[in-house]
Formats: structure tokens, C-alpha cells, sequence
């Protein structure tokens, strides 16, 4: 079911606090937190662990939300297991039954259908039925995009609401003339002109992780040609999906980027962060990522340099840009030894206040609904940039992907999607043998 | 003083049970347990298996991936064996030899790669080879060979042999004092005796020094081998992650990805049995073909 983001009233909603009170806010202050949200477990007490992974996002937003929540219950002792390969470290704590109350399910080394799977998520659909946001509304109708279900019951929230798309320096853009794309055509137009004029390959992603160009620009593309229906097929990976015309139909865009040698020569030797900072150096001229990027590479980043994002234009021309939501969840452990403190940490965190700290902390959106980042002058602007345009139902179509698609199909097609890109292999080779990969699958 | 029969098992026992001991924990346990793991459906990530008989086993004989990846052992096998023995030996040679002044300053210089962490190689070594910033790239344009640039470590054809100067570059010095060491204990007056009989350099290299370091030469060589059949994992791991396209992946890296990325365990460990067999047999086939009388003169 395609859902329009505006609908479910992100634009205009809920209280803006003031830029400067939230500037201010530092953790002798973070006592105004007034958690009415909570489930008032007074007296609540033992040990509470918290498992995240630290990534793009950095770690300030999880900091000032767990200082409030302590705050809160004074007697309760939080642990937090945090970093970025919190996954890997906690991994023989989830083996031997023994898990963290709450995780968020990020980052490498982490999958929320596997633990799915492996019945390691509590069920959470009769908290989050009775979960209400500060205005006193059901949580459930204030998702951004909804709780995935697993046999009708809910085991993980939608916490991070990420999307992947096709980022540009806008500045360099403006005073170089060159065209910001609205469709596939204006896309190779573009980056036709960027290589004659700027001498650039105009179009670089991470071959180490060829996932990034998957999820970040064929997801759109598929969902564009062929719904949400056709996305969804791909990643369960079903019968005769891969080799179909309309991923044919869109493969062949990619060969023809290949042909025209608009792709960055050295990319299968990158990973993410080099690619990046190639395009940071304007080494070339798009890359895709998801909204973490300007967080992730802030160190890194040209004083002049102004990060402008596009869904990634692969549609035909006419049609609607796609936008295929990348949710990070957080859930609880169905082994938690304090699931009371969990369930109340869960409850406190869904609020629009930390929806709105959430932006401004990372730069990226918290799937709430209702919160409005225009006013806010600590959200950057190619934040409201893109929450305008992804809100702009005349431009853009949000489509939903069933889950993720699993590791076992998703290495091997990204390893052909890199020949691909590297012009090792043609569109027909490469939907067949993602076909084999996904026949493979399915055992 | 005549020992009597209890006090000399006693002594006995006394220095093989704590060894015994930690080599069970420490060897034998994790060796079983990985073969116990490898006829099991375990994700590795929680404490669910289901026992599947030889389902993994016949899994490894039909996946694609797994020849390439023997292949690109040995290929790492016999490259870094001939790349650090012959270089381990020419400069063992030349700084034991030749009377070079600063030959202390050589050793430390050609140990140094040694005293670094292989993660610190890899990643030094990915900046080496960077397409745009590498050193490689920019004294290739230098010296005007622009057409030789390539993106090293992203190229299917030149990526695995791009991880071979790395590895022969950190193995180097190790094995060159192994070799130092040889050849200081061959006595002077073999090579006086020689040169009076007319031996130039090279033939006292062949008929002295090689036969008489031979020992140090098949440890070497032994070494080389297991440790690339066991370690060459973790240069893989972070100079290309296996990639572009599986073509650097080696057994180790391919069973990391099967049991960490993509939540095989079991079928991971049935991997890890394979490298185990197919260490040792390489092992026992070298100690064959390397058997040669001690000689002494």
C-alpha cells in the first residue's frame, strides 16, 4: 500500500519548542523532560541495559533521551552497550539467552528478521495498542510508516525513519550550471554534462558494499516501475521476479549508465566512507546514501559544500520520484530480565519531543508523525529540503517494502550488481544470475 | 640417586597434565566444537539449532564460491611462499655476506612490517592503492605510464594479485632473521675452503649456504603455508572484504561472511572443517616433497 507521508500530518503538527531552548538544553537542564508519556512505573528499580548501535547518527540524541529516562526513575540502574560494533560484542550475550533489555536494531552485524526468526523479540503489539503520544492520541495512528507485522503481531517499532536517495553539493551545482535531475532522462543529461564539463566520472557508490547502490537507487527504480508489488517480489526473492521484463526494463538503465562510463572507474575498490569522501572532493558529482550522510561525514566536509538530496531519479520521465523508507527498529528482548523498565523506556522514547531532538541531533527523522521541523533553526536545511519534497505527493510516492531483504539474498545479487557496474557483465547476465541467486535463496 | 617409578610419573605427569589441560581447552575443545556446529542450521546468534545431519556438507560441495576460494589460497600460498623465500634469502644473504656497513639498520628496517598489526598493513595498504590518492596510481602517471593505472583492489582480474605485495611485504623480515641465523652458524672456513678452490659467490650461495640453511628453509616454507591457509583471512577481510564479485575471497574470509553477515554459522563451521583438512594435507604433502637428507660437511 503506497501511504502518503503527508497524510498522516508530519507537516504542521505538534508543539515547536524554541531553537534556543533546545540549544541550551544540556543534561543539568534535561530535568524539564517531563515524561507525561510514561507508563508511571513509579518506584521503578533494578537494572535497566540498553543495547544501540552508534553510527551516522552519533550517539548525543540516545545520551540526552537515557539522561532524561534516569531522571525519571532515579532508582533504576541503566546500563548502555553502545558503539559501532556494539552488535558483534553483544552477540554471545543474545547466544547464551542472556540478552540486553531493550535494542535498537541497527547497523552491521544486526537483523531484525533473523531475530525474528529466531524468537528473540518479545511481542510488543499489546504495549504499543495501548502506547499514546503527549497529546494523548494512540500511537499507532502517529507512525510515519507502520510497524511491520509478523503473523498479525508486532515485535519491533519503527523508530528511525531513514530513506535512502541521490545527494548533490547544491552550491556547486548553482554556480556550476549544472542541472539538478527530475527524471532518468534529466538524470543521464545531467550527468553528460557534469562529465564533459567538469571531467569527472559524475556518479560514484561503495563497491565493497554494493548494497548502497541497491537499496539506495535500484529499490526506487523497482518500486517506480513496478510498485510495490514488483519490490516486494525481488526481495522475498520469488519465482521469475528478477528476470522479469520490468526489472529488465530497469537493469537496462543501469547498463546504459555503464556504457556512457558515468560511473566512478575506481568504485569497486571503495568503501563507503571513501566513496563519500570522494564526493565530497567533487571527485564526482551524486552519490547515494541515506539521510546519515552529512552527519556521518561532518568532520569531513568543505566549508562551502551544501548537501542537497533528491529522491534517486530513476523513474521515467512524468512520472512520480520514488522513496523506499529504510526504518531502524527498537524492541525489546523476549528473554529481558526487567521487562517492566523496558516497556516503560519504549513508551518514553515514542514522543514528539524526541522526535524533534532526534532531527536535530542527527539530521535524520524520527517515524513519528506530526512534528514540525520547519521553524526549527537547529534542523538542518537539506533536512527540510527533502521532508518538503518527500511530502510533496505531486513529486514524490512513498512505497513500503515488506522487511529487508535477507543477507543470503542480498550478498549475492550485490556481487553481481558490482560486475554490472563495473561493466564485467551485461543487464541479461546479471538478472539471471540474481534469479539463480534468488532460486537459491528459496531453498 | 635412583629415581623410583612413581616419582618419575609423577614428575611426568606433573609437566604434561596443566599442558594437556590448556591445549584441551584451548585446541581440542573449540576443534570439536566447530566440527559439533557443522551439522547444524544455526544462525550464531541465538541459542536455536536444529540438527541437519550432512545437509552442510552437501552444501559445500555444491556452492560455486568454494573452489574459487581454495584457489585464491593457493594462489596466495605459492605466490607469498616464492615472493618471501626468495626475497627472505637474498637478503639474508646479502646482509650477512656481502659486509654491508648498515646492516643493523637493514634488519631493523626489513623487521619493521613484522612489528605492525596486519589490520594496520591492510588499511595502509588500501591507501596504497587508492584510485584517485594512491601512491601507486600517482608514480605510475609520474613516470608516464598513465595506461597502467587501474583501480587495484577493485578490478576482478588485479585485485587478488594485488594482495600478494602486501603479504610478501609483511612476511619479509621475519624469515630473513630465521635465514640470518642459518647462515651465521655455517662456519667462515667452508667458504675460505671454497674460495681457495676457485667457488665464486654464487656457486658457495648453491653448494654452501642454501644446503646448510635447508632446515630454516622448510620451516619457513611450512609456516608460510599454514599461516596463509589460516591468516591470509584477515588482509582479505580489510583490503576488499572478498570483493569485487567473490574474486578475493579466501576460505577464511568466505566463512566469515557465512557465519557473521549472512547468519550461516553452521554451514561457516562446516567451512572452517574443510580448511582443517585441507591445511593438513597440504602439510603432510609439503613434508613429503621436502624430505632431504641433513647435510654436513
Amino acid at each position: 500500500m503506497k501511504k502518503d507521508w503527508r497524510s498522516t500530518g508530519l507537516i504542521l503538527g505538534g508543539v515547536v519548542l524554541s531553537a534556543g531552548f533546545l540549544a541550551a538544553c544540556s543534561s543539568d537542564e534535561e530535568g524539564n523532560a517531563d515524561g507525561e508519556n510514561s507508563s508511571g512505573g513509579e518506584g521503578m528499580s533494578g537494572e535497566l541495559e540498553i543495547q544501540y548501535f552508534v553510527g551516522g547518527y552519533g550517539d548525543s540524541w540516545w545520551k540526552e533521551v537515557i539522561g532524561d529516562f534516569q531522571e525519571e526513575y532515579p532508582d533504576l540502574t541503566i546500563v548502555e552497550h553502545a558503539g559501532p560494533n556494539i552488535n558483534e560484542e553483544m552477540r554471545s550475550r543474545w547466544v547464551s539467552d542472556d540478552p540486553p533489555d531493550v535494542v535498537y536494531i541497527d547497523g552491521a552485524g544486526s537483523s531484525e528478521t533473523q531475530m525474528i526468526e529466531d524468537g528473540q523479540l518479545a511481542n510488543m503489539t499489546e504495549l504499543v495498542e495501548g502506547m499514546e503520544l503527549e497529546d494523548g492520541s494512540p500511537m499507532l495512528d502517529n507512525f510515519i510508516v507502520d510497524p511491520d507485522q509478523h503473523d498479525g503481531e508486532i515485535y519491533s517499532l519503527p523508530l528511525v525513519f531513514d530513506t535512502w536517495g541521490t545527494w548533490y553539493d547544491k552550491a556547486w551545482f548553482e554556480s556550476e550550471g549544472f542541472e539538478v535531475p527530475t527524471d532518468f532522462d534529466s538524470f543521464m543529461d545531467s550527468m553528460g554534462n557534469i562529465q564533459e564539463e567538469a571531467g569527472i566520472d559524475p556518479f560514484v557508490t561503495s563497491g565493497q558494499h554494493p548494497y548502497y547502490f541497491l537499496r539506495g537507487v535500484l529499490y526506487p527504480a523497482f518500486a517506480a516501475a513496478g510498485g510495490e508489488e514488483l519490490l516486494a517480489s525481488l526481495i522475498k526473492g520469488e519465482e521469475g521476479a528478477w528476470t522479469s521484463d520490468t526489472t529488465l526494463e530497469v537493469m537496462k538503465k543501469v547498463e546504459q549508465m555503464v556504457e556512457a562510463g558515468y560511473f566512478d572507474s575506481g568504485l569497486g575498490a571503495l568503501n563507503h566512507t571513501q566513496s563519500q569522501m570522494n564526493f565530497l572532493l567533487h571527485d564526482n558529482a551524486f552519490v547515494p546514501v541515506g539521510f546519515w550522510l552529512p552527519n556521518e561525514m561532518a568532520n569531513d566536509t568543505p566549508e562551502d559544500f551544501e548537501f542537497g538530496f533528491i529522491p534517486s531519479p530513476m523513474q521515467d520521465a512524468g512520472e512520480n520520484f520514488a522513496i523506499v523508507p529504510d526504518l531502524r527498529p527498537l524492541a525489546i528482548a523476549e528473554n529481558a530480565e526487567n521487562k517492566e523498565a523496558a516497556e516503560a523506556f519504549v513508551e518514553f522514547v515514542f514522543s514528539r519531543e524526541y522526535a524533534e531532538s532526534f532531527s536535530e541531533h542527527t539530521g535524520a527523522i524520527m517515524n513519528v508523525a506530526g512534528v514540525d521541523l520547519s521553524e526549527n533553526e537547529n534542523v538542518p536545511q537539506y533536512l527540510k529540503d527533502a521532508n518538503e519534497m518527500i511530502n510533496d505527493t505531486e513529486q514524490v510516492t512513498i512505497y513500503q517494502k515488506p522487511h529487508p531483504m535477507s543477507a543470503d539474498l542480498e550478498t549475492p545479487v550485490g556481487n553481481e550488481l558490482l560486475s554490472l557496474m563495473l561493466g564485467d557483465s551485461s543487464a541479461e547476465e546479471f538478472v539471471e544470475a540474481a534469479e539463480a541467486a534468488a532460486s537459491q535463496y528459496r531453498q | 640417586m635412583v629415581q623410583s617409578k612413581k616419582q618419575k610419573n609423577l614428575f611426568l605427569a606433573f609437566c604434561l597434565v596443566p599442558t594437556f589441560i590448556l591445549f584441551a581447552i584451548f585446541t581440542l575443545y573449540p576443534l570439536f566444537s566447530g566440527l559439533y556446529y557443522s551439522f547444524f542450521d544455526w544462525s550464531g546468534s541465538s541459542s536455536n539449532s536444529e540438527f541437519i545431519g550432512l545437509d552442510n556438507y552437501r552444501r559445500l560441495i555444491s556452492d560455486a564460491i568454494i573452489p574459487q576460494t581454495i584457489w585464491h589460497d593457493y594462489f596466495l600460498v605459492i605466490t607469498k611462499v616464492f615472493g618471501i623465500m626468495i626475497l627472505a634469502i637474498f637478503f639474508a644473504v646479502a646482509l650477512t655476506q656481502l659486509k654491508i656497513k648498515e646492516a643493523p639498520f637493514y634488519r631493523v628496517v626489513f623487521f619493521f612490517p613484522n612489528i605492525m598489526s596486519v589490520v594496520v598493513i591492510g588499511i595502509l595498504w588500501t591507501f596504497i592503492y587508492n584510485p584517485s590518492l594512491g601512491l601507486v596510481n600517482s608514480g605510475l602517471e609520474f613516470i608516464g605510464l598513465e595506461s597502467w593505472t587501474r583501480p587495484w583492489l577493485g578490478d576482478q582480474d588485479w585485485a587478488l594479485p594485488s594482495l600478494v605485495l602486501p603479504s610478501v611485504w609483511a612476511g619479509i623480515g621475519l624469515f630473513m632473521l630465521l635465514l640470518i641465523g642459518g647462515i651465521s652458524n655455517v662456519s667462515k672456513s667452508y667458504y675460505e675452503a671454497a674460495e681457495i678452490d676457485g667457488a665464486n659467490q654464487w656457486q658457495q650461495f648453491w653448494k654452501i649456504t642454501l644446503p646448510l640453511v635447508w632446515p630454516q628453509i622448510k620451516i619457513s616454507i611450512l609456516y608460510i603455508v599454514i599461516t596463509t591457509l589460516n591468516g591470509s583471512f584477515i588482509i582479505v577481510q580489510i583490503m576488499t572484504g572478498g570483493g569485487p564479485n567473490n574474486s578475493t575471497h579466501v576460505m577464511g574470509s568466505y566463512l566469515y561472511q557465512q557465519a557473521f553477515v549472512q547468519y550461516n554459522f553452521g554451514y561457516g563451521a562446516t567451512i572452517g572443517v574443510m580448511i582443517l583438512i585441507l591445511s593438513l594435507l597440504t602439510v603432510l604433502i609439503l613434508q613429503f616433497f621436502m624430505k632431504r637428507e641433513k647435510v654436513q660437511y
